[in-house]
């Protein structure tokens, strides 16, 4: 019975992590393919004046936090609704993993931005962080206590955050600005 | 003494062989410096090639037996060193480790013990020396634990999105294919046990043995070839991604400070 236990249990595991190498390595694979273009017209579309209120129900133009009493005017359920719910922070999700790819990217073909890449790569980590902790929040129905503290913050965060992308974009020339700025 | 079979004799040379290229070009194209733990792996290989020949042929079943012990000891060592020095070079970027994998690289490695040690605690392989059956144990368990391991670099590195450079990959492709193939190999030796005959213990040695010298022949080639070549960054597109970080930054550091308020 031992002897069966053992091989049931080593099968599974050999077929698991088979499984799994196949799928990362896949995966790797595709991003080694895919170049500084290709990444960030993965960036998914998301309405843009729901964000924009959002953050700036927080912060000014310039991104400074706005003086009390002039801030958070929004209540969780209005944000909730302007997000478009548990889909619009998945997409500001997807976003997020583009953000991080980009950094990948830098790092494999331009090792003297090492450094400015890693940065990147662990603030935009940090964004998909609070992201992911709403997210859970949303799936265990807690929702409500996690949303004043990480919702609006991953908003501004992922608001400014786009707005820095469509200014590196314009600032690079690369052709089809004006797609990116209706994508994102 | 024991008897060699063609077989035995061909694995042998041919391992012998491939080993000793992997190891010239490991010194001539400049990849012992880069990784000096594998270098030392494959020279422990030629080395264990030749001392294990003169024992096999002149020492008595037991002395085998515990160089045979011995010398997986200190395979599996290495191997877990070479295992290191890929995750260093993997998360460790810009020199010190990332921040956000330290806690998940040693939830990695704490899980993999553990689970190598339930499974290697349910494998009672029957064996007529107590010390064959520890060598059986044993590296199932080293086997089961180094390919959790690399399975689990490679899902955690793609996970928070570090690329890996050409060689690193290639080598930990290398490693966790031979283990995962090993996985198998070692689970139907505890199953089967050494018993009178032992030709299946023999055969699957011998696939062992193969899969061993395809992943070496692998590391030869690849090993070999030059990694593609690093692009210049323009000086537009650098100062656009220290701008892009520097805000992106700027920004954190605000929203970290809004509970403050």
């Amino acid at each position: 019975m031992r002897n069966l236990y053992f091989v049931l249990l080593a099968v599974l595991l050999l077929v698991a992590l088979t499984a799994t190498l196949i799928r990362f390595y896949l995966r790797q694979r595709r991003s080694a393919e895919t170049n500084w273009q290709d990444l960030l017209h993965r960036l998914v579309w998301i309405d843009r004046d729901a964000i924009a209120t959002i953050a700036l129900d927080a912060v000014t133009d310039e991104g400074e936090l706005r003086p009390h009493g002039d801030c958070f005017a929004l209540d969780s359920g209005v944000i909730w609704n302007l997000l478009g719910g548990l889909e619009g922070l998945e997409v500001i999700e997807r976003n997020c993993q583009v953000l991080v790819e980009l950094a990948a990217y830098l790092q494999r073909f331009y090792p003297e931005a090492l450094v400015v890449a890693e940065q990147l790569r662990l603030n935009a980590r940090e964004i998909e962080w609070h992201v992911g902790r709403l997210k859970g929040a949303a799936q265990t129905g807690n929702l409500e206590a996690s949303f004043a503290n990480y919702a609006q913050r991953a908003v501004v965060i992922y608001y400014m955050m786009t707005r820095h992308v469509l200014t590196l974009y314009d600032q690079a020339q690369f052709p089809g600005l004006a797609e990116l700025q209706q994508a994102i | 003494m024991t008897h060699l079979t063609g077989f035995d004799i061909f694995t042998w040379i041919a391992s012998f062989l491939v080993n000793g290229t992997l190891a010239i070009i490991l010194f001539v194209r400049g990849r012992a410096r880069s990784f000096p733990f594998f270098t030392v792996y494959i020279l422990e290989q030629i080395v264990d090639a030749i001392a294990s020949y003169f024992v096999i042929l002149h020492a008595a079943a037991l002395t085998y037996q515990k160089y045979s012990w011995t010398a997986a000891s200190i395979e599996e060592m290495l191997k877990l060193c070479v295992f290191y020095e890929v995750a260093v070079h993997v998360f460790c970027p810009t020199g010190s480790w990332a921040r956000d994998v330290r806690k998940a690289f040693l939830v990695l490695i704490c899980l993999s013990v553990v689970i190598a040690v339930l499974l290697t605690w349910l494998a009672h392989p029957y064996a007529p020396r107590f010390i064959q059956t520890q060598i059986l144990r044993g590296n199932f368990f080293s086997s089961v634990l180094l390919s959790e391991l690399c399975v689990g670099m490679v899902v955690l590195s793609g996970t928070v999105g570090l690329p890996w450079k050409t060689h690193v990959a290639r080598i930990a492709q290398g490693l966790g294919a031979y283990s995962l193939a090993r996985v198998g190999i070692l689970t139907i030796q505890n199953v089967v046990g050494i018993h009178g005959g032992r030709h299946i213990i023999t055969r699957t040695s011998h696939v062992n043995d193969s899969i061993y010298i395809a992943c070496a022949l692998y590391w030869v080639v690849m090993l070999w070839a030059e990694a593609p070549a690093t692009r210049e960054l323009p000086a537009a597109m650098k100062m656009q991604i220290y701008t892009l970080n520097r805000q992106v930054e700027n920004d954190l550091r605000r929203i970290r400070t809004w509970r403050q308020h």
